[in-house]
């Protein structure tokens, strides 16, 4: 009894905690311990998600306001493979953008990287997303908080978060070869071997990701897990649409220090003195055929 | 007890499959009967194995994702013993439910009529059959896959199955197994080297792209997952301690529960797949060689639970995708490619009120059809009963196009809706309803006989609006022509005897009309 009213007392502080951070006058930074949730989620189930049917039909200009093109007579840049006389299925391009995503993080967590990626990205558009709920509204009130606090500098306008279950439902939001740079960082290592289906790559889900990459993108990987990252390296390896990018050209990529340092579980693992194991791959050619 | 109805029909040149519970029978074109196969009833147990091994084996549970469900209650009660049991397997009461009976789930012939493939559903068996023209079906091969499929199609080539199972995965599997047992089912990679593959611009590309995914149970030095580094807690370190024990045991099931054949792995949803299909292209020929002329692309096509239909290439290249046909907006149950060259379109059914007719090679929508429509005004316009406000939702189970009066007719069939519908594909692509044919029971499937200069004669299998009560059974199996008068009915005679089960109707009518419940339940999260 006394255990449901404090955890009833503790809910409450965090519903009235987040309103208040919803507010549009707050540029306080969001604290974590009232967005806490479990670590783990069943990419499986049928989640209440929201996802457009067709990527033409996602309206982004909520996510990233400042980017939204004020002419509606000039033609929205990125122009779709499709052609107008779509039926049924009306593009939502009431408010296009002037650029369209073209950076993912996939399962952003408390959105870590994505705070730390956009100043140094100005000029792509950045997109985290994550499957648990309560840690996508974090990232939400973050960002929020910081376009407030960087009014002046209008940073962080280029940085959005979605949540989403990318297993699935990736194709939904991005067409064929529109990202240049993907990010999967400390993904949940399912240590489990009948859980290995629900790894975050996989040969069988590479192929996803080498449908939205463009030849020439990469894919960022970074866990603590050996075990993981060998199986991550194989399994891309083993992808004929990919190849790992070298030792070299990864370190001199200012993405993988900012993997390292900037991510919520990069600092974790610095504080338990873990390993940090990082492997990049570039999006090749389709071969002919 | 029950007499089951007739559930799948497959024409295979001269010859006719029906497939009635775990029994393929077959007719010729006269539909009269000529023999049957009938599947051997299940050994209880899953053949390999001792029964106490199975127990424990990961590999021949039920997906977790359908186990889980009854795990919460169990845990919560003995807390202190959860570092062990979440280690080792949990041991999970094995039952085997009532309605887990050896169902034909699938009938698919080879073009060339020589082979019948079909597929069981409680044992996950794929069964592969020589058909010696007229009727008769020898067993070939029988391949229990390690999930149940859902939905097969054959090559153009006819030499390989693609089976598509409800783990989002898509195998390969030869028509005929080669007689030397197989070692490795695919290449291994080379996971140490970090050098770079070779460019995919050498030439054809044949060796490394046969897309052969390392799958989970390809490694085979097994060796703990987690360190000291990456667990804390002192549970998960003990976690870490059992999980090590546990190893070699599991390493040694994994090496025993492999399937024993030639299998591929080409690609993956994270999605439940319902259909799958190929279709080709013709494009010219324009490589180096300059020999012109045409040459085939082969494109393999999978729908899943989620809405998506992926257009990926064929074999060897299956892992490069190349088109989503997105729009749907429930899952998708089937696909349908339109004959009478008309192969660039693509139809598509499922929990949708619409039909969808795509240009699957763009990945473009070319329209859509109404469904439900015309549902309710079989439904709603006294032809059903009592239910006058006619039904919301539809799960269409059936699309079945074929050569029709010089164009391409298309009949469709809907989850316990007693009629087909038949629509009439244009030149513009667009889809017209034609006309609502009403059946007596609800149509299970259907197939076409089709005749040189003739209208073809509708084959459909329909479970009985009302069971047999003492009168004569009403058939299961009938034949439709279309004359000047309209629709003319034709039961086929001398059914074989056989087909009683020990089943209740609800628990039959739970396994012929599954489709429903793909859709997804919007009070869950």
């Amino acid at each position: 009894m006394g255990g449901d009213k404090i955890k009833k007392d503790k809910r409450q502080k965090r519903e009235d905690y987040r309103a208040a951070m919803r507010k549009d006058d707050i540029s306080e930074l969001p604290r974590k311990k009232f967005y806490r949730q479990r670590a783990h989620a069943n990419p499986f189930s049928d989640h209440q998600l929201i996802y457009p049917p067709h990527p033409d039909q996602m309206d982004w200009s909520s996510l990233y306001p400042h980017y939204i093109v004020d002419d509606p007579t000039s033609p929205p840049p990125p122009a779709p493979e499709q052609t107008p006389s779509e039926p049924d299925l009306t593009p939502l391009r009431s408010k296009p953008l002037s650029k369209e995503v073209s950076v993912a993080d996939i399962g952003c967590g408390f959105g870590g990287l994505l705070i730390a990626l956009a100043p140094t990205m100005p000029e792509s558009l950045i997109l985290g997303l994550e499957i648990r709920v309560s840690v996508t509204h974090f990232v939400e009130d973050r960002i929020k908080a910081l376009r407030a606090q960087n009014q002046e500098a209008g940073l962080y306008r280029n940085v959005g978060v979605l949540r989403a279950n990318t297993m699935k439902f990736l194709p939904n939001f991005f067409r064929k070869a529109q990202l240049e740079k993907v990010f999967i960082c400390f993904p949940d290592p399912h240590f489990k071997i009948r859980k290995h289906k629900q790894r975050i790559v996989s040969t069988t889900l590479n192929s996803e990701y080498a449908y939205v990459v463009k030849p020439g993108g990469v894919v960022y990987t970074i866990t603590d897990v050996l075990d993981l990252h060998e199986w991550m390296v194989q399994h891309f390896d083993a992808h004929p649409s990919f190849e790992r990018v070298s030792e070299e050209e990864q370190e001199a990529d200012p993405c993988v220090a900012i993997m390292r340092t900037e991510t919520e579980e990069g600092k974790k693992v610095e504080r338990h003195k873990g390993q940090k194991h990082v492997a990049l791959f570039r999006r090749l050619e389709d071969p002919a055929w | 007890m029950m007499v089951l109805p007739y559930h799948l029909i497959k024409v295979c040149g001269s010859t006719v499959f029906a497939a009635q519970g775990g029994d393929i029978h077959s007719f010729n074109l006269a539909l009269e009967y000529v023999s049957s196969w009938k599947h051997p009833v299940p050994q209880v147990n899953e053949s390999n194995g001792p029964p106490a091994e199975a127990q424990e084996s990961p590999a021949q549970e039920e997906p977790p994702t359908k186990r889980r469900k009854v795990e919460p209650g169990q845990e919560q009660s003995p807390k202190g013993r959860r570092a062990k049991s979440t280690n080792g397997q949990p041991k999970n009461k094995k039952q085997l439910p009532g309605n887990e009976r050896p169902f034909i789930q699938g009938l698919y012939a080879t073009t060339d009529g020589r082979h019948v493939v079909a597929v069981t559903g409680s044992d996950k068996t794929i069964w592969v059959f020589e058909h010696d023209g007229v009727g008769n079906l020898k067993q070939l091969s029988q391949r229990a896959m390690p999930k149940r499929p859902c939905s097969l199609a054959l090559t153009r080539d006819n030499l390989t199955i693609l089976s598509a199972d409800k783990f989002g995965d898509v195998y390969a599997l030869p028509l005929l197994p080669s007689p030397t047992p197989p070692t490795t089912t695919s290449v291994t990679p080379g996971a140490t080297t970090p050098s770079a593959p070779s460019p995919p611009a050498s030439g054809p590309d044949e060796s490394r792209s046969a897309s052969a995914t390392p799958s989970a149970a390809t490694p085979n030095i097994f060796k703990p997952q987690a360190t000291a580094l990456t667990v804390h807690t002192k549970r998960n370190l003990k976690a870490l301690e059992n999980q090590k024990i546990s190893l070699g045991r599991r390493a040694l099931e994994e090496q025993l529960n492999r399937p024993q054949f030639e299998l591929t792995l080409l690609l993956g949803h994270v999605s439940m797949l319902t259909a799958i299909a190929v279709a080709t292209t013709t494009v010219p020929n324009d490589d180096d060689q300059g020999q012109g002329g045409e040459r085939v692309r082969e494109y393999i096509l999978t729908a899943d639970r989620d809405e998506h239909i992926r257009v990926s290439r064929g074999m060897p290249q299956a892992h490069v995708i190349e088109r989503f046909c997105l729009g749907h907006e429930d899952f998708v149950s089937r696909l349908c490619v339109a004959p009478g060259g008309r192969a660039g379109v693509l139809i598509s059914g499922g929990g949708d009120d619409d039909l969808f007719m795509w240009d699957w090679a763009e990945g473009r929508l070319l329209g859509r059809a109404g469904v439900l429509e015309h549902v309710n005004g079989v439904v709603g316009g006294g032809g059903g009963e009592g239910e006058e406000a006619g039904v919301g939702k539809v799960a269409v189970t059936r699309v079945f196009a074929c050569g029709w009066e010089g164009g391409v007719g298309v009949f469709v069939v809907v989850e316990r809706i007693p009629a087909i519908f038949r629509y009439e594909l244009l030149e513009d692509n667009t889809l017209q309803h034609r006309e609502t044919i009403p059946t007596a029971g609800n149509p299970l499937d259907i197939e076409a006989l089709e005749a040189p200069g003739a209208t073809p004669r509708l084959l459909v299998a329909v479970y009985p609006s009302s069971p047999a009560e003492g009168s004569s059974n009403p058939s299961s199996f009938i034949a439709l022509d279309k004359d000047e008068t309209g629709w003319r009915q034709t039961d086929v005679k001398n059914l074989p005897a056989g087909g009683d089960i020990d089943i209740s109707d609800t628990e039959l009518q739970k396994m012929l009309y599954s489709t429903e419940t793909l859709r997804k339940l919007s009070d869950f999260d």
